[in-house]
């Protein structure tokens, strides 16, 4: 056995300063949510051409030789290939594409952000109460149910028969309808959560419902609300356009890309400067929004921090 | 287990009766014009638009067409249709749709199944190389691009290289079906390459695969024996629910190409007042969505025998 060597074990003197530094950790959610996105190059340069691109489509209209409230059908000017005068081409009936195919992207980006971020707050606001409150489950499961087995287009179609079609009936029954898996995914992890110690402890001290929900059990959702929250933009303009090309979507006037597709349906296969303008255009946003989205809630999980 | 069965089915046929409840009501909400084609909207006087809608019963208190309808139910009786093609009925009308659907639908299951399992094992063994990286680029494309981007990619592609048919037609269903196919699968074969390859990956993680490999057995045999036949367990749940789906045909590939199937069918018929055609594709539907679950839990059940469904059904 060795001798015990008593340089090594020497008692240090209490310092207060020390102490407050072990003590003290400058820790802070977001702001190592941020670092760890910054880490993922990639990660950046896709946000970077994503708000690029949704700024660009702004200056592209200002910059457009054609106003799209001024568009003139003029069938004389049709299906002109992309030149000087018309950037990218002009449509079957003569009109200027380039305006049409920015200010569509812009509708599908509008109607995306407003519908993700509406079927966030229903669905969490929902999905939170489905899995805490227990009176609440038979009843929302049942809910849950019978909206989700009804076919969507018939909800569709009957709304645009009955109340018509607009940007503002689009949005509010796609978020109607889209809170359905959010809120659903929110219980599951609502009701993993919901009897850990820390609740039970927090019930018994008599903490009112809504500040265990948000204080909580909330702050462990934050990274799956976000993938959600980017995964249903994409997947919202796929869904707009997919209405809009059968006609249930929003109306012929409004320029979206549903609708742009579809009037060039019957032209692309001869003119595919048609298809091919918007088809990247819309697929950039959606891509690179997908994989910002992924990275940002990698980021945001607090599993994955120092 | 016949208990839990009967149990599942029973609530299966309550879920089903709401739908078509909630279908029914839904369909009274239409306003009774669309009863009419327009040119009968222009010529009927009032009151011969009345008698048409008393001679079809649609004038009745809701109620009593509510009870109507749940008799017709009981004897298996779902009408006529009136305008997608009058007085034929329904039971045929959705029965010449649907084999043209399925066909289409179970030829592009089959072919994502395989393809996207074959991806899915090739990433896998490539895992982090070129090959696995091409992969995971095709899942990110088909789950970020809307689909009707890559369909009309895949129809211009398709038909301005290789020539094929643009449109489906019943005189020749070869060739003018493979485009529709390939839409069909695109979107599922990432699907089932991105799950297989998840389950895969953490599968291959587990000790016990370590301990095969100490043990001297060759990878390939641990990827057949054990890795692909326990990350297959999970995948299975999803098999029958898509299998239903694909009578259900999909309303935009069959729009998009033209296919007589199923899925532009409902459109149709509610923008038509085609109440009966409603009704029962409603049925149909919602019949597909419930036990396609049932199902899936069953073969899962059967595939794995850790799974226990009987004692599921509490959830702490």
């Amino acid at each position: 056995m060795k001798k015990n060597n008593d340089d090594l074990f020497r008692f240090v003197e209490y310092s207060a300063e020390a102490a407050e530094r072990t003590g003290y950790s400058d820790y802070s959610y977001w702001k190592s949510v941020f670092q760890n996105f910054l880490k993922k190059k990639s990660a950046v340069v896709m946000a970077f051409i994503f708000f690029g691109l949704v700024i660009f489509s702004f200056i592209a209209l200002a910059i457009g030789k054609y106003d799209y409230a001024e568009l003139l059908t003029d069938s004389a000017l049709a299906f002109q290939a992309p030149n000087g005068e018309f950037w990218f081409g002009t449509d079957n009936l003569g009109r200027d594409y380039w305006c049409q195919v920015w200010f569509a992207a812009q509708t599908s980006i509008k109607l995306a952000i407003i519908v993700a971020l509406g079927e966030c707050f229903v669905g969490v606001t929902i999905g939170c109460l489905w899995g805490y409150v227990r009176v609440l489950d038979r009843p929302l499961t049942e809910i849950y149910n019978v909206i989700n087995n009804i076919p969507m287009i018939i909800y569709m179609t009957l709304i645009a028969l009955l109340i018509g079609q607009s940007f503002t009936v689009m949005a509010i029954s796609l978020i109607c309808f889209g809170w359905l898996p959010m809120a659903r995914n929110v219980r599951n992890l609502v009701l993993m959560y919901r009897d850990r110690e820390y609740n039970l402890a927090s019930r018994c001290l008599g903490t009112p419902v809504w500040r265990v929900l948000v204080k909580n059990i909330l702050p462990y959702l934050i990274s799956i609300i976000i993938l959600r929250l980017a995964l249903s933009i994409p997947s919202t303009i796929a869904l707009e356009s997919t209405l809009s090309y059968l006609g249930l979507g929003l109306g012929i006037d409004t320029p979206s890309l549903g609708i742009l597709l579809r009037n060039a349906r019957n032209y692309f296969l001869d003119y595919p400067y048609l298809l091919i303008f918007p088809a990247v255009i819309v697929s950039l946003i959606t891509i690179t929004f997908y994989l910002v989205g992924n990275a940002f809630s990698d980021a945001a999980d607090p599993r994955n921090h120092v | 287990m016949v208990k839990y069965t009967i149990k599942r089915l029973l609530q299966t046929l309550v879920t089903v009766l709401i739908v078509a409840t909630i279908v029914f009501l839904l369909m009274r909400m239409l306003p009774t014009d669309y009863f009419f084609t327009e040119d009968q909207l222009m010529k009927l006087t009032p009151e011969q638009k009345q008698e048409q809608l008393e001679a079809a019963g649609l004038t009745d208190p809701v109620g009593e067409q509510l009870i109507r309808f749940y008799g017709q139910i009981l004897r298996f009786d779902f009408g006529e249709s009136r305008r997608i093609q009058s007085g034929v009925d329904v039971v045929k009308v959705i029965g010449s749709k649907f084999t043209v659907s399925m066909r289409l639908g179970c030829t592009a299951l089959v072919i994502s199944l395989f393809v996207g399992v074959f991806i899915d094992i090739i990433q896998t063994i490539n895992k982090d190389k070129l090959l696995d990286h091409i992969g995971t680029g095709y899942t990110i494309f088909v789950n970020a691009v809307p689909s009707l981007v890559s369909y009309s990619l895949v129809l211009v592609f398709g038909s301005t290289v290789l020539g094929l048919p643009s449109l489906y037609s019943t005189r020749n269903p070869g060739p003018s079906s493979i485009l529709p196919v390939v839409c069909l699968s695109l979107a599922s074969i990432a699907h089932y390459a991105l799950w297989t390859r998840r389950y895969m990956v953490d599968e291959l993680n587990k000790d016990y695969i370590k301990l095969a490999r100490v043990k001297g057995m060759s990878f390939n045999s641990i990827m057949v024996k054990h890795v692909f036949k326990n990350a297959f367990v999970p995948l299975v749940q999803y098999i029958p629910t898509s299998f239903l789906y694909t009578i259900g045909g999909s309303l935009l590939v069959e729009r998009f190409f033209s296919v007589p199937g199923m899925g532009p069918l409902l459109n149709d018929a509610i923008i038509r007042y085609d109440v009966n055609v409603v009704q029962t594709l409603a049925i149909i539907y919602g019949t597909m969505g419930t036990v396609g679950v049932f199902l899936g839990d069953v073969l899962m059940m059967l595939l794995d025998p850790r799974i226990k469904l009987v004692g599921k059904g509490e959830t702490r």
